[in-house]
């Protein structure tokens, strides 16, 4: 019978803590940027320039249809070697924190803006009429009236995509670089409880990830309220 | 004010429009019927440019609508519009609803246009639901507010498609009797609408129109009076018997 040891947890938590303060900061920076560069992607799908179409549409196709680890494992081969060349950094900067987040953050705008196209196909086309009627512009119509609804409409989808992502930041093994999961990993290998650090990461995940799927079914609930009447 | 000359419009090959040409003098109130998809939308949409035509000419106060150069955003400023499903923005209280184009599109400071938008609440009735959002409004709440929307603009013509045809009948006459108030301080309006009782009020003249064609452009009167044609007789008949 094996005998579970958990005490190599207390001493190792500022180390984890760490960890975790890379899991987020991956997960905001790629939520963030995935946000703003998919609405950018969703526009340029949705708009009638017909290269710029074709270009977001090949953008988010092919990031769609490659496996995300690939992704970062190129992002980890390539990029740090691109970046320190470009900027001439010392060879011995440590980019792999940085390489990570555009990785991520470039993967996830694709999964992004398809949530925001559909979400800007909600708005009925008549609010745009309304809104070109009283004289604004395209981008006003777009800003104003479009995007605020279709924003409130996406938030539940929006959210639901970033606990997916702060779920997949683990996948940040493949450079070793220490966030939440990695340092887990690396408190356990170093003590030889492998078993009690990874169930107390998945322990740690899945109390994040069921606690922010609960605020977003209420918001959800609340929202759903507030659109019937 | 208004000219619309043999203006024609296609989708691919289906004709939605066929050579119409019609007048609106400044102060003329213009009702506009017929059999639904007979272009009726498609033409009050061709007045303020939401619609593109391929043939013919538009002028709106003497500017060409359907000119690249013009700018249409301008023009579109102050022609007011009236849509059959209100289209009020449900994200905004019916103040912001009042005053957004003002301060967006007329460059007003904020405080004028929720001045103008209250004032303008007020005249349709609906001053104490001024914090509301539209959703929290019955149908012809909405239809009132959204005249009052295009009213705050200033415009020098309206435009009205279908404003009570989807509203529960106990709330078409609060929209129609805006509607009446206004034509009777002079404003320029053309109405597409099937109130047949709106159109003996207050219209100079009425316009009926089939498969895309202008097929009658009438003095009330005459129209309601002896309709030359046979559609526009059956249309009649088949509209006042209910
Ligand atoms: N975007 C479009 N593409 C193709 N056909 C259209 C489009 N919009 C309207 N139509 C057609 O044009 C005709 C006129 O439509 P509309 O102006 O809405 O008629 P009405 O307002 O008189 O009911 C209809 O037969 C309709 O099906
Ligand atoms: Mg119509």
């Amino acid at each position: 019978m094996y005998e579970f040891d958990w005490s190599s947890i207390p001493g190792a938590l500022p180390f984890l803590w760490e960890g975790m303060k890379v899991s987020l900061e991956i997960t905001l920076t790629a939520v963030v940027f995935g946000i703003v560069w998919g609405t950018a992607l969703a526009m340029m799908r949705l708009s009638s320039v017909k290269p710029l179409a074709f270009f977001a549409a090949s953008y988010v196709n092919l990031f769609r249809a490659i496996p995300l680890v690939m992704v970062l494992l190129w992002f980890f081969l390539i990029v740090p070697q691109l970046l320190k060349s470009f900027l001439s950094l010392d060879p011995n900067t440590d980019v792999r924190l940085t390489s990570a987040m555009v990785g991520f953050a470039l993967f996830e705008s694709a999964y992004y803006s398809e949530i925001i196209r559909a979400g800007i196909q909600s708005v009925p086309k008549g609010q745009v009429a309304a809104a070109s009627a009283l004289g604004m512009s395209y981008a006003q119509a777009m800003r104003l009236v479009v995007l605020p609804q279709a924003f409130r409409n996406m938030v539940p989808l929006l959210l639901t995509q970033a606990i997916v992502l702060f779920q997949d930041t683990s996948l940040v093994y493949v450079s070793a670089l220490a966030d939440f999961f990695g340092a887990a990993y690396k408190v356990g290998d170093r003590d030889g409880r492998l078993v009690e650090l990874l169930l107390f990461a998945g322990a740690v995940y899945f109390a994040i990830c069921f606690a922010a799927s609960q605020l977003v079914r209420r918001y959800q609930k609340k929202l759903n309220a507030h659109v019937a009447h | 004010m208004i000219s619309i000359e043999n203006v024609s419009k296609h989708y691919g090959s289906f004709q939605v429009l066929t050579d119409c040409t019609a007048q609106v003098k400044k102060g003329e109130v213009i009702v506009v019927c017929g059999p639904s998809g007979s272009g009726k939308s498609t033409l009050i949409k061709c007045v303020n440019g939401l619609e593109p035509f391929q043939a013919g000419s538009i002028t709106v106060n003497g500017v060409s609508v359907g000119d690249p150069k013009t700018n249409l955003s301008k023009l579109r400023s102050h022609v007011g519009m009236v849509f059959q499903h209100f289209e009020l923005f449900p994200h905004m209280s019916i103040t912001d609803n009042l005053a957004i184009a003002q301060v967006k599109v007329l460059g007003r400071s904020r405080e004028q246009a929720m001045d103008k938008g209250l004032k303008l609440l007020d005249r349709v009735g609906l001053k104490a639901h001024a914090g509301k959002f539209p959703g929290q409004l019955s149908g012809g709440q909405q239809q009132r507010v959204a005249i009052a929307r295009a009213l705050a603009m200033d415009p020098i013509c309206m435009l009205f498609d279908e404003p009570t045809s989807a509203l529960d009948p106990e709330m078409i006459n609060e929209v129609l009797d805006v509607m009446v108030e206004l034509a009777r301080e002079g404003m320029t309006m053309m109405c597409v609408t099937h109130e047949m009782g709106f159109a003996r009020k207050v219209a100079n003249r009425v316009i009926f129109m089939d498969q895309g064609r202008i097929v009658e452009d009438d003095s009330k009167d005459a129209f309601f009076g002896s309709p030359r044609s046979e559609r526009a007789r059956q249309f009649l008949a088949r509209i006042l018997s209910h």
